[in-house]
């Protein structure tokens, strides 16, 4: 049980670290910085950035919005404060320059660099850039992963412990069998290799049933949760690729023969 | 035990003998190595046995048969089983382990009752299954704690005889018993114990 819930809590980490990585990944490759003008912004002035823009080998595509543009944009996704911008005199929406940055353009520093070159053109009054959202969410998928592992670990080590002590304890049981076989002349290998296999089965038993409790728990949980919006995507998890399936159920046959061999070792001293 | 001194040739037949904590289970042991000496050394085909490191142990034991005075049998195992064990960490194949535990439980009148377990055997019975285990891989030398103990003269007789067989095919071997009258009829030499001490030799 333990063993199956300590590869579980690692299985979950690794679910909401990969979870994380593909929103990271999502929103780095819809990465777009916006560049608000201001009222006294000259056509020239906007021709300026929208050249520096082009000129970037970050950016791979410009739009001009002019603010009539951003007006009816507004009107058109919120038409519920429709009458509020009808009863204004006057139009309080910036002209803009939306900048959509490479899939390849990962390089922070560049980025900064650029959108800090733009920021201080002529006309140029704000920007808004959701390249924070993307650290963020790559800060955070880290951190998932390590806290995954960190727990897992401990868990492991405890699966360590308990496997060696269900083998020890058969061990005991089977005392005077091994006794015999050593009398018999059985090399030490030939009496290890049972619990061995004994071991390697309980840990790759324990990595699979918590491999199938997880698909159950993700495959499941929208169910239970319904919609929750924008957090639905961060809850929406994703299962372990094979190769990190494989990799849990390696390490759980690893554990159990090492587990085998320390609980056997001390038997086979005398 | 102390002050222990003998020399037991190649194809010899050995009784060792004496009262109760004479001291013949704890020498027989010591051959064996199941029991370390606290000096002195145990040679066997030239080699100290008391310097060999315990993972490699099994090579003196493969070339021995055992037979215990308190039979060490798994009860959970048929008697098949029991007698296999010796020749399957030989790793003899199968079919050669099913002829051979079949012939060796025919040599102790056993073999009709191959698939059963110990523990619906008799007390003899058990100790003929543990006989027949000692003797299945035609052990050099051949270690026997009270091999009759608890067997009629008739099939003690008998027993001591199969040693004497395999004794004549080249085998040593040195039986622990207190029977007097098996001693008198089949003892070739005999060692005399008596509180740890080697007290008498004595050649027939």
């Amino acid at each position: 049980m333990i063993i199956c819930l300590s590869f579980l809590i690692v299985g979950v980490f690794l679910s909401l670290s990969n979870n994380l990585q593909h929103m990271a990944r999502e929103l780095s490759t819809n990465m777009v910085v916006i560049f608000f003008f201001d009222k006294a912004a000259t056509t020239a002035d906007i021709k300026d950035v929208e050249q520096k823009a082009l000129g970037s080998p970050l950016v791979s595509e410009v739009k001009v919005i002019g603010a009539e543009e951003a007006r009816d944009r507004f009107q058109k996704n919120f038409p519920d404060l429709k009458d509020i911008l009808a009863n204004l005199k006057i139009n309080p929406f910036p002209s803009s320059l939306e900048a959509r940055l490479k899939d390849t353009a990962s390089a922070s520093g560049e980025i900064a660099k650029f959108v800090q070159d733009v920021r201080r053109m002529k006309g140029v009054q704000d920007v808004q850039f959701n390249q924070d959202w993307v650290n963020k969410m790559q800060s955070l998928s880290r951190l998932a992963k390590a806290v995954g592992f960190f727990l897992g670990g401990i868990l492991m080590l405890a699966s360590f412990f308990i496997i060696s002590n269900v083998i020890k304890l058969n061990v005991i049981a089977r005392k005077n069998e091994i006794e015999i076989l050593r009398l018999v002349g059985a090399t030490n290998v030939f009496i290890r290799i049972p619990f061995l296999f004994e071991g390697i089965a309980l840990g790759v038993m324990g990595s699979v049933i918590s491999l199938v409790f997880l698909l159950l728990a993700i495959m499941l949980f929208p169910v239970y949760i319904g919609s929750l919006g924008v957090l639905q995507q961060l809850l929406n998890f994703r299962y372990l690729s094979l190769s990190q399936a494989l990799g849990l159920v390696s390490a759980g046959g690893a554990i159990g023969c090492l587990g085998s061999l320390s609980s056997v070792s001390k038997f086979l001293k005398t | 035990m102390s002050d222990i001194s003998l020399q037991i040739r190649s194809g010899d037949f050995y009784f060792i003998t004496g009262p109760s904590g004479s001291g013949k289970t704890t020498l027989l042991k010591i051959i064996f190595r199941e029991l370390l000496p606290s000096r002195g050394q145990i040679i066997i085909n030239g080699v100290n046995i008391l310097k060999i490191p315990s993972h490699k142990i099994y090579g003196l034991r493969r070339m021995m048969g055992i037979v215990f005075q308190d039979f060490r049998l798994l009860f959970h195992r048929t008697v098949f089983d029991n007698v296999a064990i010796p020749l399957q960490v030989l790793g003899e194949p199968k079919k050669e382990i099913r002829r051979r535990v079949f012939n060796t439980l025919r040599m102790v009148n056993l073999h009709q009752k191959m698939w059963d377990l110990p523990s619906r055997l008799s007390y003899g019975e058990q100790q003929r299954v543990a006989i027949a285990r000692a003797i299945v891989n035609s052990p050099k030398i051949l270690l026997a704690d009270e091999p009759t103990g608890n067997l009629d003269p008739e099939l003690a007789f008998e027993i001591i005889s199969l040693f004497k067989e395999i004794n004549r095919q080249g085998a040593t071997v040195i039986i622990g018993s207190h029977d007097r009258e098996l001693i008198r009829h089949f003892g070739d030499r005999i060692l005399f114990l008596q509180k740890g001490k080697l007290i008498g030799k004595d050649s027939l």
